[in-house]
This record gives structure tokens, C-alpha cells and sequence, in this order.
């Protein structure tokens, strides 16, 4: 494999000088350790992000009188497991949690997959219209979706649909956030000159995509997939209104914890914890394909 | 080693397939299970009822649902529960106009039942047809009825009003703490209790204020009063009622003082102010009692004490509707009479202090020992009866609700927490209903 | 040029799955899409169609989901806004002609929640992004436990909503929150967060600050780990310290993702509502006693939901909807400009 093509042009730097560090995956500083200055803002960083999420844990193992008073508890107390009980069977997380699953679980495969076919096409295909396409594309994403709900409830109920989860599912199969994302990502990502040969080497669109895309754009459809899912596991607005209690996501069945006129906070933020547990693990899934791709020694320049 | 990354890749991709086309089918499948209460006959002759409700009832609590379906063995029921009501009434006008996916009971709560009584009559059953209505107070029932007589809910329970107060707080300003002598003290007009207010801040104890907010003040007042924010005719009259003047002038004489928390509702700060006993008195509907008691939790015991109120005012309550577009209407409208009848609610109150609409309950009604004691053991039951039979029947309209929020959230507390003038506070809440009203 | 291209061919050959590809035929051919006879024309007929069709074909999923699902609703509340119609009696309609539009236009509260959203939107919006890129750029160093971070960035935007609430009013509560017991300490009056003016489009300000940073810092994170490392270690060489690294190698590479982060960043501050009504607590759909962070999507969140003048708050919407336009025209005739001046 000769290395003086991969490397810049005004480089004079004999060649085996600059192929270890070259062996280092992609990333800017990649072959630069973090100071500890790095650490100290990432540690305050981390801290900020946290708190609210620490605070739902304290607040769920405490009672609801606890929660009245000033100050606020500042650390745990005793009542976590007997409120996660409570608020599980309360809520029917377990129904409710295989339904978001499922939910969740679609919305962000077909998200992803087809917003990186799209993604593609818009950023390296060449075909008539595809500037106006790519407009209207983002041009959708301009109009606020709230107000919407109701026509699209009304026509839900059209189909019979009410109360099942397709409803909830098909709407936001597809995302223009996500194509666009890709795009942008694909155009700075995917060197024209990858496609071009495997074309040469005859390759059908499906296997450029499969062979030379999907692999390119793995970093971009971790990230689209993590915010796809939360999204979806956190949407609030179209499934409250489109499903009842019979047949739930996480956000609707947490929605009807608290009732009676004294509604129990600390059995409400302990149903959220729960609500928010499995977000953290499909985190720790996602989180490690979030790395360079497999770009190493890629043409550029 | 690539060829392994690639069977993995393929591996990944199939299983994704997999999981997108299981996860619509899964969905689509979701049909045939009857979750949905459209289909909600699983055979056998067993007929499953949703009721839907909203944060506030006690029904799964109490018990009636388990009593019910022994009394009915041929019949299920399953609770839709939405907790807040600006989540729930949105919802449920949706699928009313849209005609489906509504529960086999609908509750409708206070605010809303004007507008359903005017816009969506057409799509409940007609309950007043064979039920005795004079089981429930009378200005309940007028609630819920159209113009041609037509009753489209029953009503469940009501927010009778008192004035929960601090004993030892009024002690040490050198207020009497005796019941009936701040009862006589403040009876008949609002304007008179915060009168009381002006006294207590005299002498008030650091750190506490006499009433938790200006607004709570003037939804005690208003709930009293027969003239409110519409004519009969369903005309705006909202700025020359009387009955907005006569709230409208309490509120003020307590925001423009320094007698007020400035607290809002049922936030987190309110909360707190139970807690710490920022506040001694406040406007207290039935069904907050066990809120009191829990928020302001042992420091507040037997310091707590009920007086009634200067009028006989309603904050709350609700109604049980059965939509037209539910697929077993008879075995719906059937549960409903049996869950707003005088011993279910009697029931409901033992267990929340929700506080009926059905005067054949009001002699059977016992508190729980310890509401009773922490509330210095007043006689609870006697004065939230005597205020309930004593309301007056209000006169609403279809858009009650908001231009109620557009007087307090806005007009009020510009005064309250921004120092505006009334006059100020006047012309902010005029201008907020005309947007209201889309004028 | 040939040797590298046939490094990155070597897959071909290998994938057994290939429909019915055989290496050595267009390989051989020695160019792209040149015609062989015999069985390959037919073959080269389908490539050209392949090479045709194909890109609408890859589009053609989100249009059609999208056209069924989302743009017929999108346009109903369009042609609400048409009509005086109100959420309780969506039969009883009457047309209003651009009669919303007009009374928007004239409309105190209108302008007062455009100018919140302008506000808002540009103390949210700015800091943000500038937080992300930094923040995207220490991930990417070689860190100990690098998935633990990446994890932590995104936490904010996984909270809740109901235990965010939570939080932030207790946080900024006017009597005894701890935002105002810090101030204390520096001698500031406790300030009444959610009433004054600037304290509280601050206040939103920060939550949708907190709330978004780690979200942006991601997408910033994965365009970072494509750029090659080459580039850097050229730019080194010729002599540049890590700032100017980042300056001339990081953001002309990620052009292509600042431009997406602005343009979804500018679209969510227009379209700004959760944070707002999230910070208001109950009832908190006013944005204030004198809506003085009530910005334009809670001002139809309001109308529309709440009070329940649907055609009114369609109106608010759709008019979002052109001030994006306009931004976007602006903006193009902007950089119009300034490409022809180069």
C-alpha cells in the first residue's frame, strides 16, 4: 500500500516517519491525550448534566412529606425500593415498557435506515430536482408540528387505529431532521472517490451503499439512533393523545401516576427514574459504535 | 479480521430488519388483542368498561371498582387515568369530535362541563332521563344540563368552602382563634376577611404572611357568586358583573397589601410554604384537607384548625358522562349511577375526602380520626354541608375557564408580584380576555 | 492511482452475497458503464437504470411515509388557520380568509412573544453551540473511559421533563431557591425569577442551555471522528499549535455539520415551547403575569390547547413558519452577496 498518495501534497516527509502515527484511528486529537484541564471541565460539565437526573433518584427515595419541606433532601433516603415498587404497579411499566420498546425500537431503525438512504442520495447522487427535494426537505421541519396532532388524531380514527401503537409509530418513521443530519455528515464524510470505486469495480447502488456507505456514515447512525430512540422514549405529546391507559407508552403510563388530590412527588419522580432507566442502557449500547469509522488510510486530499 | 466486521454488519442489519418489521406488525397485531376499547368484548359474555378520569378521583382507591365487578361478575373494569386535567380535556375533545377511541365513562371536570354542555351535548347520553335527580344538589345538576333539559353528567363530588387557618399563628398575632367567632368575624363578604388579614399583619409572627395568595382569594370569591363571567344568554359580561367586582376588590385590598405569600398553587414553592407555615389561612375546598395534612405534615398537627367561610362558594367537582360513541351504553350509564350514588361517594369520602354532591350522604359522613384531629377537631362535616347546600346556582359560559386564568395569572398577579396599580391589573386582564375571546 | 483504488476493490471479490456480480468482467471493461456485448448489455441496462433510479428510490421512503403521515396534518392546521375554529366544535367552521393573519399582525401579544422568541433564541442559541464544539472537541482526545462521557453529555436531554421541572423551580424559586441563596452570597436581592423580565428569559435560557448542549456536542463529536487524522498531523508539521488546529483544520471539516446545527438550532428557538411552559409550573402556559417569556410556540400552545381558539393558534404556526422563510431569504440573499463581492 503506497502512502504517498494518502498524504498531503506539500508534505516532503519521507514516508516511514509518517506511517505510525497514521495506523491511529480517525479524530482530531485522537493521538493527543486529554490535559487535566480537559478532565476538570468534562468532571463540571458532567456534574451540571447530572444533578437533575441524581436529584430524581434522592427525590424517589424519599416521602412525599420530605419533598415539602426547606431545604430539599440533599441526599438519599430509605424509601427507593418501596417507591419504584409503587409506581410500577401503579403505572403498568410493564406493558408499558415493551411498548415503548417496540415504539422506540421501530421509530429509530426505520429512522435511521432511511434517513441514511436519503442522506445519501441527497448528498452524492446526482439527480434531477434533488436541490428543490433536499429544500422541501428541510422546509417540512419549519412548520410547527403541535397543532397537528388533532387532524392527525381525527384521521387516525379513520382508520380504526385509535389506541394501537401504529399510530404512534408510523408518523415518525421517517425524519427530515435525520436526512438532513446525514447528509450533512455524508458530504463531509464519504469521499466522493470511496463510491466511484466501487462503481468501477461494478457495484449496483444497494451494494455501494451496503459495502461503502454504511460503513462510512457508522458514527453518524450511532448518534441519529441514540437521539432517534430518546426522543422516541421520551415522546409525550402525540402518544398522550393517540393511546390510553389500556395500551401504553413509558410517558403515557407515567402520566398516570399521582393521582388523588394528594399526588405522591416522590412516587411521580421515582415512575420517571424508572422511565429513564432503559434510556441509559440503550446509551451504553449505542455510546461505544460512536468512535471513528473504519476510514483508516482513506483517500482524501 | 474484516470479515468478521462484515458478518457482524449483517448480522446487526438482519436483526434490525427483524426488529423494524416484528415491531409494525407487532403494532398492527395489537388489533386482535382487544386492548383497545373498541373491541372490547373477550367473548365469554364479559363486557369490559373503561372509565376515563383524570388525577382526582379516588374511585380504584375506595374500592368501587373491585365492589362493583362483584356485584356484576359479567362485568370488567379497566381506569384510563391522565393525571393533569389540561392533558386529559384536550384528548377527550379530540376524540369526541373525531368519534372514536373515547372511554365507556368520560369524566368531565367543573371547568369544562360548560363547554361540553354547549358543544358536545350531542355526543353523551342523555342521564337525567331515568335517574332521581333530586339526589343531587340542585345547582350540580343545573351544571350539567343543556338548555332543552337534556343532563349529559352526574355529578360527583363538589368543593364546598371553608377557611382552613392556624391556630397557633393567629394566637401569637392576637387574633381570636375560636371557629364560630372569626366565622361571625368575616360572614358574608370576602372583603371582610381580608379585613382580618389587615389586623393580623399587625402583629404577624416573622416570616408569615396571613394568606397564601392574592388569587386564591378571588377563586374563593367568585366561586360563590351567581353572576360570573357570562349572561344567561351566553353574552360576556365579565366586566360588569357583580359577582367579578366583589371578588375582584377582595383580591385587590390583599395584593396590594403585604398580607399575601405571593405564592401560586399547587407549585412545588406552595408546597413548601405549608411546610414552613409561610401562610395562615387559606381558601380551603374539602379536598384539600388531606393535601394540608401531608404537605404541612407534623408540625402542623393540632395547629390546623376549619372555620366556615364568609360565603357559601364552590371551588371543583366533577361529572360522569357516558359518550353516544361507547359500544355498551346501557352497562356505562348503569356503573355511573351506581359510582355517583350517595354511598359510593360516601365511600370516596372515607377514603380522600372528596366531598359528595348527594345530600342523602351528608349525615353519613365520617373523616378520618386523624383528618379530625389535626384539624383541631373541628366539626368537619357540618361546615362543608352546610356551605355545599348553600351555594348558589352560577351562571357559566364556554370560555369560563380562561378568562378565570386571565384575571388571576394575569391581571392579579401583575398587582401582587410586580407592584402594578389595580387600575393597571384592570386594564392587563381586560386586554388578556379580548385575546381570549379572540377579539 | 490504480494500486489504492484496487486495495479498496478487494472487498468485492470477497462478499459472497454479491447479486450476480462477477469482478472481473466491468473491472476489465476498464471504465465506467462501458457497454460490453453479449450478456453484459443487459446488465449495463440495468446499471444505467440503477444509476437513474436508484437515488429516488433511496428518497422515495421518506416522502411517501412523510406525505401520508405528516404533511396532510401539517396542512389541515394551514387551512385551520384559514377558518375561525375552535378546538371544541372542529364542524363548525367559518371562513376567515388571511382575517387571523391580519388581527396577528396587529396583535400586542404577537410582537411580545416574537421578540421573547428573537431574545430567547439568541441567548439560548449562541453560548450553546460554542459550549458543544468545545465540548465535542476534548471528547475526542484520547480520554480515559470515553464512553462514560458520552453517556453523561446526553443525560440532560434523556431527563424527564416532569423531574426537570422539578428541579429548576426549586432552583429558582424567588424564596429560598439556591440560585438566589448563592446570589446572597455576592450581595444581589433575591431576584423573583419568573416575574422580572430578563431574569426570566435568562432562566429559560439556561434550561434549554442544559438541556440541548450535550445533544449538539454528539453530533458535533461523531463529524469530528471522521476528519482524517493526516490533515492534522500536516498541519502540525508545518508548524501549528492545537488552537490552530482547530481553527484551520476542525472547522472547515465540519462545515457541513455547523451548518446543520445552526439551521435545526434556529428552527428549534423559533419553534421554542417545552422549556418555557416547563419553567411556568402550573398553569404555566402565559409565560408570565405580563408574558414576558412567552414565546411564539407557547403563545399557540396556549391559544390553541389551552384556550381553545384552534384557527387563531393555527394562524401563530403557519406565521412561524413564514419568519422562517424570511430568515432563510435573508439569509440567502446574504451569502449571495457576498460570494459575488469575492
Amino acid at each position: 500500500m503506497t502512502t504517498s498518495e494518502l498524504t498531503a501534497p506539500q508534505d516532503a516527509v519521507p514516508v516511514r516517519e509518517v506511517r505510525a502515527p497514521r495506523r491511529r484511528v480517525m479524530g482530531a486529537g485522537k493521538q493527543m491525550h486529554a490535559g487535566p484541564l480537559t478532565y476538570v471541565v468534562l468532571i463540571v460539565f458532567a456534574l451540571v448534566s447530572l444533578a437533575p437526573l441524581v436529584w430524581t433518584a434522592i427525590a424517589a427515595s424519599r416521602n412525599n412529606q420530605r419533598l415539602a419541606e426547606t431545604p430539599p433532601p440533599l441526599w438519599f433516603g430509605a424509601n427507593l425500593f418501596k417507591n419504584l415498587q409503587t409506581a410500577w404497579d401503579q403505572a403498568g411499566m410493564g406493558t408499558a415498557m415493551f411498548n415503548s420498546t417496540i415504539v422506540a425500537g421501530s421509530i429509530t431503525i426505520g429512522t435511521v435506515l432511511f434517513s441514511t438512504l436519503a442522506g445519501f442520495a441527497f448528498a452524492k447522487l446526482k439527480f434531477r430536482f434533488s436541490s428543490t427535494l433536499l429544500l422541501l426537505t428541510i422546509g417540512t421541519m419549519m412548520i410547527p408540528p403541535q397543532l397537528a396532532v388533532v387532524p392527525l388524531y381525527l384521521w387516525m380514527a379513520d382508520l380504526h387505529w385509535s389506541n394501537h401503537l401504529q399510530t404512534v409509530i408510523l408518523p415518525t418513521l421517517v425524519s427530515a431532521f435525520g436526512t438532513f443530519f446525514m447528509r450533512q455528515y455524508l458530504v463531509q464524510a464519504l469521499p466522493t472517490e470511496l463510491i466511484e470505486a466501487a462503481r468501477v469495480d461494478g457495484a449496483s447502488s444497494l451494494r455501494v451503499v451496503w459495502h461503502v456507505v454504511f460503513p462510512a456514515a457508522r458514527p453518524a447512525m450511532a448518534v441519529l439512533g441514540l437521539l432517534t430512540f430518546v426522543m422516541a422514549w421520551n415522546d409525550f405529546l402525540w402518544p398522550i393523545i393517540a393511546l390510553n391507559q389500556q395500551n401504553p407508552t413509558v410517558q403515557v403510563a407515567l402520566n398516570s401516576l399521582g393521582t388523588g388530590y394528594i399526588p405522591d412527588q416522590s412516587v411521580i419522580m421515582a415512575g420517571a427514574l424508572l422511565g429513564t432507566l432503559p434510556l441509559l442502557i440503550a446509551f451504553l449500547l449505542f455510546g461505544k459504535q460512536i468512535v471513528g469509522g473504519i476510514m483508516q488510510g482513506a483517500v482524501k486530499g | 479480521m474484516r470479515t468478521s466486521t462484515r458478518r457482524s454488519h449483517r448480522l446487526m442489519a438482519l436483526a434490525a430488519v427483524a426488529a423494524l418489521t416484528t415491531g409494525v406488525l407487532a403494532g398492527c397485531s395489537s388489533d386482535s388483542d382487544g386492548t383497545s376499547s373498541n373491541a372490547s368484548d373477550s367473548g365469554k359474555g364479559k363486557t369490559t368498561l373503561t372509565v376515563g378520569t383524570f388525577g382526582v378521583f379516588g374511585y380504584k382507591q375506595a374500592g368501587l371498582y373491585d365492589a362493583y365487578m362483584k356485584l356484576h361478575p359479567n362485568i370488567t373494569i379497566k381506569e384510563d387515568v391522565t393525571t393533569r386535567t389540561d392533558v386529559y380535556w384536550p384528548k377527550v375533545l379530540t376524540r369526541l369530535q373525531a368519534g372514536a377511541g373515547t372511554d365507556d365513562i368520560q369524566a368531565i371536570e367543573v371547568g369544562n362541563i360548560t363547554e361540553a354542555v354547549q358543544t358536545q351535548a350531542d355526543k353523551f347520553v342523555d342521564l337525567g332521563k331515568d335517574v332521581d335527580k333530586s339526589q343531587w344538589l340542585p345547582w350540580k345538576n343545573a351544571q350539567a344540563t343543556t338548555k332543552d333539559g337534556k343532563q349529559i353528567g352526574l355529578g360527583t363530588d363538589t368543593g364546598p368552602m371553608a377557611i382552613c387557618y392556624r391556630k397557633d399563628l393567629f394566637k401569637k398575632a392576637g387574633l381570636p382563634t375560636d371557629r364560630t367567632q372569626l366565622a361571625n368575624l368575616w360572614k358574608g363578604d370576602w372583603a371582610k376577611y381580608a379585613d382580618v388579614g389587615k389586623d393580623y399583619m399587625k402583629k404577624a409572627p416573622k416570616g408569615t404572611k396571613f394568606v397564601d395568595s392574592a388569587s386564591s382569594v378571588y377563586n374563593a370569591a367568585i366561586g360563590g357568586e351567581s353572576q360570573r363571567y357570562y349572561d344567561k344568554d351566553g353574552n360576556v359580561i365579565w366586566d360588569k358583573s357583580t359577582g367579578v367586582k366583589a371578588a375582584w376588590n377582595a383580591a385587590m385590598t390583599v395584593a396590594t397589601s403585604n398580607m399575601s405569600a405571593k405564592l401560586k398553587q399547587f407549585d412545588p414553592t406552595w408546597d413548601q410554604g405549608f411546610a414552613n407555615a409561610s401562610f395562615a389561612t387559606v381558601a380551603c375546598p374539602a379536598w384539600m384537607m388531606g393535601y394540608i395534612q401531608e404537605k404541612a405534615g407534623d408540625s402542623g398537627k393540632g395547629n390546623w384548625d376549619v372555620a366556615a367561610a364568609p360565603t357559601a362558594a364552590n371551588w371543583g367537582g366533577s361529572f360522569l358522562g357516558v359518550p353516544t360513541a361507547s359500544k355498551h351504553q346501557a352497562e356505562a350509564v348503569a356503573l355511573a349511577k351506581w359510582l355517583t350514588a350517595p354511598e359510593q361517594q360516601e365511600k370516596v369520602f372515607a377514603k380522600q375526602a372528596s366531598f359528595p354532591s348527594t345530600p342523602a350522604a351528608y349525615p353519613n359522613l365520617k373523616p378520618a380520626a386523624a383528618t379530625t384531629a389535626y384539624f383541631s377537631n373541628a366539626p368537619i362535616t357540618q361546615i362543608f354541608s352546610d356551605s355545599a347546600k348553600t351555594i348558589p346556582v352560577q351562571t357559566f359560559g364556554i370560555k369560563d375557564q380562561p378568562i378565570g386564568t386571565a384575571i388571576t395569572d394575569v391581571g392579579i398577579l401583575q398587582v401582587e408580584q410586580k407592584g402594578k396599580t389595580p387600575a393597571q391589573g384592570w386594564s392587563a386582564a381586560t386586554k388578556e380576555i379580548k385575546d381570549v375571546l379572540g377579539q | 492511482m490504480s494500486s489504492s483504488k484496487q486495495a479498496l476493490a478487494h472487498p468485492a471479490p470477497g462478499s459472497g452475497a454479491a447479486p450476480g456480480d462477477k469482478p472481473g468482467a466491468a473491472r476489465g471493461a476498464g471504465g465506467r458503464g462501458t457497454p460490453a456485448p453479449g450478456p453484459s448489455s443487459w446488465r449495463s441496462r440495468l446499471y444505467r437504470w440503477d444509476m437513474k433510479a436508484a437515488p429516488y428510490a433511496f428518497i422515495s421512503p421518506f416522502f411517501i411515509i412523510f406525505g401520508a403521515f405528516g404533511l396532510i396534518p401539517l396542512l389541515y392546521t394551514g387551512w385551520y388557520s384559514l377558518h375561525n375554529v375552535q378546538l371544541s366544535s372542529l364542524d363548525h367552521k367559518s371562513w376567515a380568509g388571511l382575517d387571523n393573519y391580519r388581527n396577528l399582525l396587529s396583535s400586542d401579544f404577537f410582537w411580545n412573544a416574537l421578540k421573547n422568541t428573537f431574545t430567547i433564541g439568541l441567548i439560548s442559541t449562541v453560548p450553546q453551540l460554542l459550549m458543544a464544539i468545545g465540548i465535542a472537541h476534548l471528547l475526542n482526545y484520547r480520554l480515559r473511559g470515553s464512553t462514560v462521557w458520552r453517556v453523561v453529555m446526553l443525560t440532560p436531554y434523556a431527563t424527564s421533563v416532569a423531574a426537570a421541572t422539578l428541579v429548576f423551580t426549586l432552583l429558582y424559586s424567588w424564596d429560598g431557591g439556591m440560585v438566589n441563596w448563592l446570589l446572597g452570597f455576592v450581595g444581589v436581592d433575591p431576584v423573583n425569577w419568573r416575574e422580572s423580565t430578563w431574569g426570566s428569559q435568562f432562566a429559560v435560557s439556561s434550561i434549554v442551555i442544559w438541556r440541548w448542549t450535550g445533544y449538539n456536542a454528539l453530533i458535533y463529536l461523531a463529524a469530528m471522528q471522521a476528519i482524517p487524522g493526516d490533515l492534522y498531523e500536516s498541519a502540525a508539521i508545518d508548524g501549528a499549535n492545537r488552537w490552530q488546529q482547530f481553527r484551520h483544520v476542525t472547522i472547515p471539516q465540519l462545515r457541513p455539520t455547523i451548518l446543520f446545527t445552526v439551521v435545526i438550532s434556529t428552527i428549534g428557538a423559533t419553534q421554542l415551547f417545552g422549556e418555557p411552559l416547563l419553567f411556568g409550573g402550573v398553569s404555566g402556559s402565559k409565560g408570565g403575569s405580563e408574558h414576558q417569556y412567552q414565546t411564539l410556540g407557547l403563545y399557540m400552545y396556549d391559544q390553541g390547547w389551552i384556550i381553545g381558539n384552534l384557527g387563531k393558534a393555527s394562524a401563530i404556526a403557519w406565521s412561524m413558519f413564514l419568519i422562517l422563510l424570511i430568515v432563510a431569504a435573508i439569509n440567502l440573499l446574504f451569502t449571495r452577496r457576498l460570494r459575488k463581492s469575492q
